[in-house]
């Protein structure tokens, strides 16, 4: 609540809810992930967050058969399910999670400094493995989000790893501090640093529609849309997301299309 | 009395000042009016009111129902319609949780031995409608008793005539009715009401639906004579092996009781089957009067009698004339459990159907009922339960007249008090045994029956839905076991407690259990007739299969059918801006969370009344048992 420096806590039947007067998180243990992200009343998801571990495939992946080889990835990009959530709030883990009639000792006014967060998916690949999402929200309403994923013997390589966040609206651009232009782990000595404002939602004109937009190395990305998909929200003003790297610079590319759609 | 917004957080608060509930006859001043269908008793209040929305109760007009009240600041806003569809507030469909999931911790009063709070009355999501409506009084309502009828709020509603608080109500989906009798002017009469979205109420009201708000059903002003019939309740049966009927009936007046009542019957040619006077009290009792030779109603041959009620001053002058079409049907379980309409064995070829249009949501209009009731012409379906709450009024009137079967269902679901997550969790089921919500849920039990207790078309009393079951649905049934033994009465979220089965539910209903299922209890002596009260759910392509369910009916008498889960996908019309196009959406698609995306197109109906595909495998099926 406002007059509180701290995070209030919605112990929810089916969901945790954690907020601070700018940002409204939605946890929801059915869907499994982060169900809900507003950020001053705007909100920031279509679909919870999942990991992505498929790239659309390029020429050369058709040429040289990855996309073959590496087919099982795509159906665990599309249906890895989360099979286990971590709770801790503060000092308190919580196993099992606090539903009813557990949340019946609750009230509307639980606060807490910090809380933590994880979603492990199990990939729909044979072998199985699992991938964990964590999302660690600090007092000051902000989460910072880290991923681990084990490997596993046996699994053909990987196309990709990362997370797919599919936004309600279009972005009507992104800003970012970062490499010049198109850039890959293999193809980016020629980029130049710098801070780069793109319009819109670019697709890389390629004859045949493939992986295309990735960003390397980049510290800092801000998305700005000036829509939603809420009907009582008449307010058409610009408003951002900001997305910064933690202790390694990140990669990201930002498409009106998934993998599967390209 | 004043109105207090703390009744908004006290269960056994749900109407204050609100006439009791009573039957929907029509009433007329004379024949050409009823021929015309006009009554000039009748004063529609709909159209443009004035309105302002306020994001919660705290910033709500205070006094916006004075009568110095400076408006100049409101909108309009169409009555009848939804507040989230005029787009003040943001729609959300949701389903089995609450609407308020993961943003508000909140627990039913008295559910754990707690005290109300100011959960409602305070609740940040608790959006709020404040309407104006300035009108005149018809000519022919000079000088006459007024009252005004709500035949639809979403969800709590405090009503003002001319700076007077007028009553306080709850319960969505049944008419409030208050007398406006004290405070009307000839001219400029200025009624205020005031809609909250939330109340105690929210918890009886869980249904799978998008939550919306406001004054979403017609409003109007009702006049009476001198003397008035305030409620009708009939009673027809048959006898002399489904020769003869025999007709039973009770009219309560109000006003002067001096004059005569006189009641005729006629067939559908005109002629009069029965034909009698009676001086005018305040009850008079028809009873027994054997009709010879009648015809039966059923779903093939959907026969009414017209029954008229000359209501004469003491000159013989007719000063209301009241006007009812029924039928003779006979539903009953044998020893045997089966259900018999009519000495026959019953099947029911039904849907459940959701009041829905994919522009204005549960404001649907006469159109729209029709083009429903042409959909289950030709496709062979002949059940509807209303789920999970009374429908519009011409529904019921519609099922009369076409012979369709109907589950009248309570408007009552507390799905999120007893499940979450999938798993049966009830510690603060609501309303479950406890004695502060039970008036309530009987309350609902009443409206429902006594406004719709007149309808030959209904065949069943449904006590809700999906509300778990302890004494309080033990109170539902008892009510209408207590008040109408011509028909049954059904609840399915008894399979929960079944030590309560022999005193809910005259059927063993249950939802999607699996054809083996139903068969081991069909195979097993069993102590009720069956019935899947939801079954073949329609969600997006769906429907395969059907004929398991089916070939039941053939083996085991004592299986009654089913209602398909449902009617029409909860769908709404939006503009696309990718496309450029209108494009049908769903849960989720407004931003709202939590929600159940997809999960609200489950029916056999496009939300623009197309049909789907699968359309013509009920077509089909229920063909085969017509």
């Amino acid at each position: 609540m406002d007059y509180t420096n701290k995070l209030h806590i919605i112990y929810g039947d089916a969901a945790l809810g954690v907020q601070t007067k700018k940002f409204q998180y939605i946890f929801s243990y059915e869907k499994g992930g982060l169900e809900s992200l507003k950020i001053n009343n705007k909100e920031w998801l279509y679909r919870i967050p999942t990991p992505t571990f498929w790239r659309a495939t390029t020429d050369n992946d058709r040429g040289n058969g990855f996309s073959v080889k590496a087919a099982q990835w795509l159906g665990a990009d599309m249906f890895s399910q989360c099979s286990k959530i971590h709770l801790t709030v503060d000092d308190q883990k919580f196993d099992p999670l606090p539903i009813a009639p557990f949340n019946n000792q609750f009230s509307n006014h639980e606060y807490a400094n910090l809380v933590k967060i994880s979603f492990d998916y199990k990939t729909t690949t044979t072998p199985a493995t699992i991938c964990t999402i964590t999302y660690v929200i600090d007092s000051s309403g902000h989460a910072t989000i880290k991923m681990r994923y084990m490997g596993k013997k046996g699994l053909p390589s990987l196309p990709v790893l990362g997370m797919r966040f599919i936004m309600p609206t279009m972005a009507t651009g992104f800003e970012y501090y970062g490499l010049s232009s198109e850039t890959y782990p293999d193809r980016k000595a020629g980029a130049k640093k710098g801070v780069f404002r793109v319009k819109g939602l670019p697709v890389t004109k390629y004859l045949v529609p493939q992986e295309n937009g990735m960003h390397m190395d980049t510290d800092k990305l801000i998305i700005t849309r000036n829509t939603s998909l809420n009907n009582a929200d008449r307010d058409t003003n610009d408003f951002q997301l900001e997305i910064n790297k933690t202790d390694k610079p990140l990669n990201f590319s930002c498409l009106p299309y998934t993998a599967e759609e390209l | 009395m004043k109105a207090n917004i703390r009744w908004l957080d006290d269960p056994e608060t749900f109407r204050v000042n609100q006439i009791a509930a009573h039957s929907d006859h029509l009433y007329f001043k004379n024949y050409e009016e009823w021929e015309q269908k006009r009554s000039s008793f009748i004063q529609s209040l709909d159209g443009k009111w004035q309105f302002k929305f306020s994001n919660n109760p705290q910033t709500r007009p205070l006094d916006f129902y004075k009568t110095n009240f400076d408006a100049s600041d409101f909108d309009f806003i169409p009555v009848p319609s939804e507040i989230e569809l005029n787009n003040y507030a943001q729609n959300q469909y949701i389903n089995t949780l609450y609407p308020w999931e993961g943003k508000i911790f909140r627990r039913p009063a008295y559910s754990l031995g707690q005290k109300t709070d100011r959960s409602f009355s305070e609740g940040e999501d608790n959006t709020v409608g404040s309407y104006i409506k300035h009108f005149d009084l018809d000519n022919s309502f000079q000088g006459k008793y007024v009252h005004v009828f709500f035949e639809g709020v979403e969800r709590a509603m405090f009503v003002w005539l001319n700076g007077h608080f007028i009553g306080y109500g709850e319960d969505s989906f049944t008419p409030s009715e208050f007398d406006l009798t004290p405070y009307l002017k000839e001219k400029n009469n200025i009624l205020a009401v005031q809609v909250f979205k939330h109340s105690t109420a929210s918890f009886l009201e869980d249904q799978d639906m998008f939550r919306f708000s406001g004054i979403f059903r017609s409003v109007k002003l009702l006049a009476f004579p001198e003397t008035h019939l305030m409620d009708l309740a009939l009673k027809p049966t048959i006898t002399n092996d489904y020769h003869d009927g025999i007709f039973n009936a009770k009219l309560s007046f109000t006003g002067t009781k001096d004059g005569y009542v006189r009641l005729k019957i006629k067939d559908i040619n005109g002629q009069t089957l029965l034909d009698e006077e009676h001086n005018l009290t305040s009850t008079i009792t028809i009873e027994n009067k054997l009709l010879e030779n009648i015809h039966l109603w059923d779903n093939h041959h959907p026969y009414l009698y017209q029954l008229f009620i000359e209501v004469q001053d003491s000159n013989k002058n007719l000063i209301e004339l009241d006007s009812y079409k029924f039928g003779f049907r006979e539903i009953k379980i044998t020893d045997d459990k089966v259900v018999l309409l009519n000495g026959k064995r019953l099947i029911i070829n039904g849907v459940n159907r959701h009041e829905w249009n994919m522009n204005s949501g549960r404001t649907i209009t006469k159109q729209d009922m029709k083009a429903d009731i042409q959909t289950f012409k030709r496709n062979n379906i002949n059940a509807v339960r209303t789920c999970h709450y009374p429908n519009q009024i011409p529904w019921y009137y519609l099922c009369d007249q076409n012979g369709i079967y109907v589950m009248a269902e309570n408007n009552l679901e507390s799905h999120g008090t007893w499940q979450k997550m999938g798993e049966v969790e009830p510690s603060y089921n609501v309303p479950g045994s406890l004695a502060k919500w039970r008036n309530v849920v009987i309350d609902r039990a009443r409206s429902n029956y006594e406004t719709l207790k007149n309808h030959t078309s209904i065949l069943f009393w449904s006590l809700g839905n999906e509300s778990y079951a302890g004494e309080n649905l033990i109170a539902m049934n008892q009510f209408y076991k207590s008040h109408d033994d011509t028909r049954l009465t059904h609840y399915e979220g008894v399979v929960h407690t079944p030590d309560l089965k022999n005193k809910i539910s005259d059927l063993e209903s249950y939802m999607y259990l699996p054809p083996k299922e139903a068969e081991k209890y069909l195979k097993n002596n069993p102590s009720k007739p069956f019935l899947e009260c939801e079954y073949m759910h329609d969600m997006g392509n769906s429907d395969g299969g059907m004929k398991s369910y089916i070939k039941l009916i053939d083996e085991y008498p004592q299986y009654l059918g089913g209602f398909i889960w449902d009617f029409i996908d909860q769908a709404l019309l939006t503009y696309d801006p990718i496309s450029g196009k209108k494009a049908l959406r769903y849960g989720g698609d407004f931003d709202d969370r939590h929600s159940d995306y997809e999960f609200s197109g489950d029916g056999l109906m496009f939300a623009d009344r197309t049909e789907k595909p699968a359309m013509q495998e009920v077509k089909y099926y229920y063909g085969l048992h017509k």
